[in-house]
């Protein structure tokens, strides 16, 4: 037996699991509808896949949801997952389904897949037949992951980097790193037996002043990664910035690089998509302005050329979004999508020069930091700060950077830290900043820019 | 095993010592009537005698550490930094003294190897007064560091006589800094057992540093897979004769230390099966489900009072039982593991040699039966054949 198997048989003897019977998911995998797999349908649809967040405890109300999103005309389906799974605290997680299945109050922020097991999910999966993103932010998400394939969940979330800065304080960065290497893996292992299994990155990041050299690097990172162990359909993203200008330059750049960095490492064959998320940061109170700036995230994303889009909903500023919501979010998307037809191809050869020249920089001191393999050179180089997200409330991050954004809305790097930016690319940043200001001023612009939208 | 071919690795336990060359493990019980060096030498001479003193290479544990007393000025940085640095330096710690209780503190009685003082960021100044003079005039102690605050260091240089002052173990950011600190602990460690005169001999068949067997453990752990089927995370229990060890994935504790090395330990020192067996004993009959367990094994506790192989086995496991109680959140400890979460189980020492496989698993699953309530079984490794000591110590 490998010792990737040996590996796989402790995880699956956890108490909260049905007993997993591998031969039984590989001859479901194989078997399975191609409309299952988001790759198959990267490849067949020609248009943007919209998809919603969502989850819920219970799986009868998993399953009104499901019905609720087909019927507005969803292109792939959400199973967001609870918080105690995301820790791995399966116990406290069924106890709490209990609880919401007994008294109808729901317990927990999304379903916890691995008590349900798989067995169960199994049969709404592919009672809906459309593919499904499982969306947690888990650091070991090595039981979750096993559990979602052998569902019938085809569409990974997340990484080692993306997941873990944003969610996590102290979870170790180098247990994260070996934990999504199992998950590349299993991914990868499957991916030979039907369509690929989609690993996607969460581009987000803190959804706070990040700038795309930063969600660029850590996305190219996390696909080469994943890459590297076999995986071939993997998905880059990114959220809306603020600016509509440095959002397409994004694009541009992170297409060209994912595809660059791709053939670097001799994986050139594997397809990469390109994912852009509807406003990550604070939504307005006011329900008028966020149903606009979800619009304006659609049209963004036309622009962007994007292959899939996750919505937002107009009710995010005051709780977790009703069915209702999520489901008119996506029927508006759609009709958006629909009628939004020759839209101009803007380039701005500056912006994606310099954007450009930054990631390359960083990419090239990532590649050179001695360790001998790309997950500890990529954990060096968080651990040193070449790599810095700003707002991360992990120990392990550096903070040093410090993010303004200019008078047009881009996001600048206004202190670098010891992330190597080129000296002329940083005097290209400084350059469009008001540095004038005193200091006060600028930590109040700052903090004003987390409530951006309001 | 290539690299090892050429090399003699020895680990002096306070019970056994091990040795390893190219034909194997070879292992003997200790002959206290005897000194170290005349024991190993009349049991093994003619393997030693077969290596160059470059070649050799020998961790120890047979004096059971340097005893450290704390004293720091806040529970979740100044103490737990220190904490953490000296129990993965091997060292084991007799107390803790939260700077702002010193006044109402009990005076440890026995001698204290070492002291550390610590507490602030470079920036804070004054932490430290009278109160820390006075406390460690009553205590009797052979070194002692200072690895607070710089602004604190002259004040503190002037007051306390032989004080070492190392940089800070807290940085402006909060982070630990432990090089500094772990390298002082291991060179003392070093230096302790220098000064006994039966490890001291012990240099006439090796010209490489004697390390403690604790901080080579810790070493060989990133590198357990090569040899192991370990899925992460896991914890490694080392039972031995005097102490018994922990050495855990930080992923088991909520409130990880930024460090460099991926795990910790905790060491207990008075659970051992036959130097600190009546300790060991005494915080059986203080639990509150050993009877049941006993009860479980098919025995009484008038095991407690016999001298049989059966006796030292029920030991052993009590040993097991105890160690994981005392890391569980059945008690309020230094840290609390996430055994929910783990995966496996590593067992070396000692006790690898007493027990099988199926009674560890036995014990382990009593445990989580009766203390935490679940049916989870983490997967039992044994390393039998000593190879994480082994591991460890050509890592070096």
């Amino acid at each position: 037996m490998s010792l990737l198997q040996e590996e796989r048989e402790i995880i699956l003897s956890n108490e909260y699991v049905e007993h997993f019977d591998f031969a039984e998911v590989e001859e479901f995998i194989k078997n399975a509808s191609k409309d299952l797999f988001i790759s198959h349908n990267f490849r067949t649809k020609n248009k943007m896949l919209v998809q919603p967040r969502g989850g819920f405890p219970t799986y009868n109300k998993m399953y009104a949801l499901y019905e609720f999103f087909v019927n507005a005309n969803v292109d792939v389906l959400p199973c967001t997952i609870d918080s105690n799974t995301r820790l791995n605290d399966y116990a406290t997680s069924k106890k709490m389904l209990r609880l919401s299945e007994e008294s109808e109050v729901d317990m927990l922020n999304g379903y916890p897949l691995v008590n349900h097991g798989y067995r169960t999910t199994r049969k709404m999966i592919t009672h809906f037949n459309k593919p499904v993103s499982l969306r947690h932010g888990t650091p070991d998400a090595r039981l979750l992951i096993e559990t979602a394939i052998a569902s019938g969940i085809f569409e990974i979330e997340g990484g080692p980097i993306t997941y873990l800065l944003p969610y996590s304080k102290n979870f170790p960065l180098d247990k994260a790193f070996l934990y999504w290497k199992y998950v590349e893996r299993v991914c990868a292992k499957y991916s030979t037996l039907n369509e690929p299994i989609n690993r996607e990155s969460f581009g987000p990041l803190t959804a706070t002043l990040v700038p795309p050299c930063i969600t660029i690097v850590i996305q190219l990172l996390e696909m080469l990664l994943s890459l590297e162990e076999g995986v071939k359909s993997f998905s880059v993203s990114f959220s809306q910035s603020g600016s509509v200008n440095q959002d397409i330059v994004t694009g541009a750049v992170i297409r060209k690089l994912a595809k660059h960095y791709a053939n670097e490492i001799g994986c050139g064959d594997a397809e990469i998509h390109l994912v852009y998320h509807q406003w990550m940061g604070a939504f307005p109170m006011d329900q008028n302005f966020s149903s606009q700036l979800i619009s304006l995230s659609t049209a963004i994303a036309a622009m962007v050329g994007a292959d899939k889009i996750i919505t937002k909903t107009k009710q995010e500023a005051s709780g977790i979004p009703t069915k209702e919501a999520n489901a008119e979010t996506v029927a508006n998307t759609q009709y958006l999508l629909r009628i939004l037809n020759g839209l101009p191809n803007v380039v701005d050869v500056e912006e994606e020069e310099n954007l450009t020249l930054e990631v390359k920089a960083i990419m090239e001191a990532i590649f050179n930091d001695s360790a001998d393999t790309l997950w500890r050179k990529a954990f060096n180089s968080i651990k040193n700060g070449i790599i810095d997200v700003p707002f991360s409330p992990h120990i392990i991050n550096h903070n040093e950077m410090i993010t303004i954004r200019d008078v047009n809305k881009n996001i600048r790097i206004m202190k670098r830290g010891n992330v190597p930016i080129p000296d002329k690319c940083f005097e290209y940043e400084k350059s469009k900043c008001d540095l004038k200001k005193d200091t006060t001023s600028i930590v109040n612009d700052i903090i004003h820019d987390i409530g951006i939208m309001q | 095993m290539s690299q090892l071919n050429n090399k003699l690795l020895i680990d002096v336990g306070s019970t056994y010592f091990k040795v390893s060359s190219s034909k194997g493990v070879e292992q003997h019980f200790r002959d206290f009537n005897k000194d170290i060096y005349d024991d190993l030498t009349y049991k093994c001479g003619d393997t030693i005698k077969t290596y160059e003193k470059e070649n050799v290479y020998i961790c120890s544990s047979a004096n059971g550490g340097l005893s450290t007393l704390i004293i720091g000025v806040t529970n979740s940085f100044s103490l737990k930094y220190a904490t953490n640095i000296a129990f993965n330096s091997g060292i084991n710690i007799i107390d803790t003294v939260l700077y702002q209780d010193i006044e109402t503190s009990s005076i440890p009685s026995d001698l204290i190897d070492v002291v550390i003082v610590v507490g602030g960021i470079d920036s804070v100044s004054n932490i430290f007064g009278k109160e820390l003079f006075s406390y460690l005039e009553k205590i009797t102690y052979s070194n002692i560091v200072y690895v607070g605050s710089s602004k604190d260091s002259e004040t503190l240089q002037k007051n306390i006589e032989n004080l070492v002052i190392l940089p800070n173990v807290i940085d402006d950011k909060l982070h630990i800094v432990e090089e500094h600190l772990k390298e002082y602990l291991t060179n003392l460690y070093q230096a302790d057992i220098m000064g006994k005169e039966d490890i001291k001999n012990l240099y006439e068949i090796t010209s490489n540093q004697i390390y403690s067997t604790p901080y080579i453990v810790n070493k060989t752990l990133p590198f357990i897979t090569t040899k192991f089927s370990v899925v992460d995370p896991y914890i490694l229990i080392d039972i031995g004769g005097a102490t018994t060890d922990i050495h855990y994935s930080k992923d088991l504790v909520d409130d990880n230390l930024v460090t460099t090395n991926e795990y910790d330990r905790l060491v207990f020192k008075k659970l051992g099966v036959f130097k600190s067996k009546e300790s060991l004993i005494f915080s059986a009959k203080n639990n509150e489900f050993v009877y049941e367990l006993l009860s479980h094994l098919k025995v009484t506790e008038n095991i407690f009072e016999e001298q049989s192989e059966k006796a030292l086995r029920i030991l052993m496991q009590l040993a097991i039982f105890l160690v994981l109680c005392k890391v569980s959140h059945y008690r309020k400890a230094y840290v609390n593991l996430k055994l929910l979460s783990l995966n496996s189980l590593v067992l070396t020492g000692g006790i690898t040699k007493v027990l099988s496989q199926e009674e560890i698993e036995d014990i382990i699953s009593f445990f989580y039966k009766k203390i935490l309530n679940s049916n989870h079984n983490p997967s039992v490794v044994m390393d039998s054949n000593y190879d994480i000591w082994t591991l460890g110590l050509t890592q070096k």
